[in-house]
């Protein structure tokens, strides 16, 4: 398995991205948090059409009150995980709406650890 | 211009499976706008995965994200875990999920196809399509002692060999069904009044498939070359006759088509696998806690199925993570709506074959 890891500023993730990423080439597969106590780690995840197990991951760290760039300028499709993002970690993710997985009257945040 | 008009679609709706809700805007029968919510069943599985089970019962937990598509999930935690603290699974075994996850693929495609009938208004042809669905139904029974939610692979192998007794039965159900198979795809291939109803509606383009991140069949009945079978090695779909199906189209009948020589394909393969099914043990030892990373791909029925874990050599992980192909394939279908006819929702919608039970795991 071949795997390209960056890890750059949560303000620099867009950049990043915009550098390498081209639709006919990298499939975005999805971000995804983990939780690290007051900060929540956010990868982005791609992989390459065409090969074997090649990916490339973007990696940031995000406190509880930052906001989390969108990358929808650049991946029309990446809304749906920024929006779960918002809904499972309560994180700002900008334009991200929060409802779309839990009810108001949920446990907000579930993700978080403690 | 006509009056706008707001339709909500789901989150029960006839034409509908699983509850999600789409509110539409219209101007007269066409689509202006649309908003989504898949949030009708969240339970919270990532969260039990990474609190309340140990890892050695994670795999039976996310067995139960879906009642279609269990061996995917199954697979995509024990492949994670199994690479994570090096563990090689014998062969018989990769064979033997190998025979499973293709069996299983088979339904899940027979399901979504009759649905498609259904909703297309051609009854006859969903209960055709159900009563042959209803063979690899008996022959997962047989194998895995369940019609739905089995138990089947475990991290190190699987949980049941395959017996002669079974090794027979499942030889003649699938000469059944092969037939049956055939007919059903010359039926959804040539058949006139479906012809008509589904070619060249929501059609989704090579382009839009590209950008919109496209996965399973409605990717490859766009022309997009895309099937984790064939980009990541977790089963030896190369040594048993794996084919990658791609059409051009992108319409509802050429997604419906991509799963009928799938079923076909699939068939080969378990033929394959039961003809050249290795001796040998059915699970290896497991030893160890994980630590550190891993995340693996799955070709799920119904697309690309993505597993992520974190653990820190503790009985408990610190994170599973689930991204399924619905939640991949949800921002297209939005997309597609917008200046479409209301009447061709339904049946655009059934021919993603959506899972939201897996969407809000």
């Amino acid at each position: 398995m071949v795997v390209e890891e960056v890890k750059v500023p949560l303000r620099d993730v867009r950049r990043a991205i915009k550098e390498f990423y081209n639709p006919e080439e990298w499939h975005f597969i999805t971000v995804n948090g983990v939780d690290l106590g007051g900060k929540v780690e956010l990868k982005w995840f791609f992989t390459k059409y065409g090969e074997r197990e090649h990916f490339k991951v973007v990696t940031a760290e995000a406190s509880y009150n930052d906001e989390v760039p969108t990358i929808t300028y650049l991946i029309p499709s990446a809304w749906i995980s920024e929006w779960e993002l918002a809904d499972l970690f309560g994180l700002n993710v900008e334009g991200a709406k929060k409802g779309l997985f839990l009810d108001p009257e949920s446990p907000q945040a579930p993700l978080r650890r403690g | 211009m006509g009056k706008r008009i707001t339709v909500p679609f789901g989150s029960q709706h006839v034409a509908l499976p699983e509850p999600v809700r789409f509110v539409f805007q219209t101007e007269n029968e066409r689509i202006v706008d649309v908003e989504v919510d898949v949030g009708y069943v969240h339970r919270g599985i990532e969260k039990a995965c990474a609190t309340k089970f140990k890892y050695m019962q994670v795999g039976y937990v996310v067995a139960r994200v879906c009642g279609l598509c269990s061996i995917s999930h199954t697979l995509g935690y024990v492949t994670a875990v199994e690479r994570l603290i090096s563990i090689e699974v014998p062969r018989r075994a990769l064979y033997l999920r190998l025979l499973v996850s293709e069996l299983d693929r088979i339904h899940s495609h027979l399901l979504a196809m009759g649905h498609t009938a259904e909703v297309a208004g051609y009854e006859n042809l969903f209960m055709q399509t159900f009563r042959h669905r209803e063979l690899v139904m008996e022959m997962l029974e047989l194998l895995t002692g369940n019609r739905v939610q089995f138990d089947f692979a475990c991290i190190g192998g699987v949980n049941r060999d395959l017996t002669p007794e079974v090794e027979k039965v499942l030889r003649e159900k699938l000469k059944i069904l092969e037939e049956k198979a055939q007919w059903l795809k010359d039926v959804y291939e040539n058949d006139f009044s479906l012809n008509l109803r589904w070619k060249g509606i929501g059609v989704v383009t090579e382009e839009m498939a590209k950008e919109m991140n496209v996965v399973g069949p409605p990717a490859r009945a766009s022309g997009l070359k895309t099937d984790v079978r064939a980009e990541f090695d977790y089963l030896p779909f190369k040594e048993v006759g794996y084919r990658m199906v791609v059409l051009k189209g992108g319409s509802i009948y050429e997604r419906n088509l991509v799963r009928a020589l799938e079923i076909l394909n699939s068939i080969e393969m378990c033929w394959n696998i039961l003809d050249g099914l290795p001796e040998g043990e059915v699970k290896a030892p497991v030893k160890g806690l994980p630590e550190g990373e891993m995340f693996v791909r799955i070709e799920a029925p119904r697309g690309e199925l993505f597993y992520y874990i974190r653990g820190s050599k503790k009985l408990i992980l610190d994170r599973v993570r689930i991204r399924v192909p619905t939640f991949a394939n949800i921002p297209v279908m939005k997309e597609l709506f917008i200046g479409m006819d209301y009447a061709d929702v339904p049946a655009t919608v059934i021919s993603f074959d959506p899972c939201l039970s897996c969407t809000a795991r």
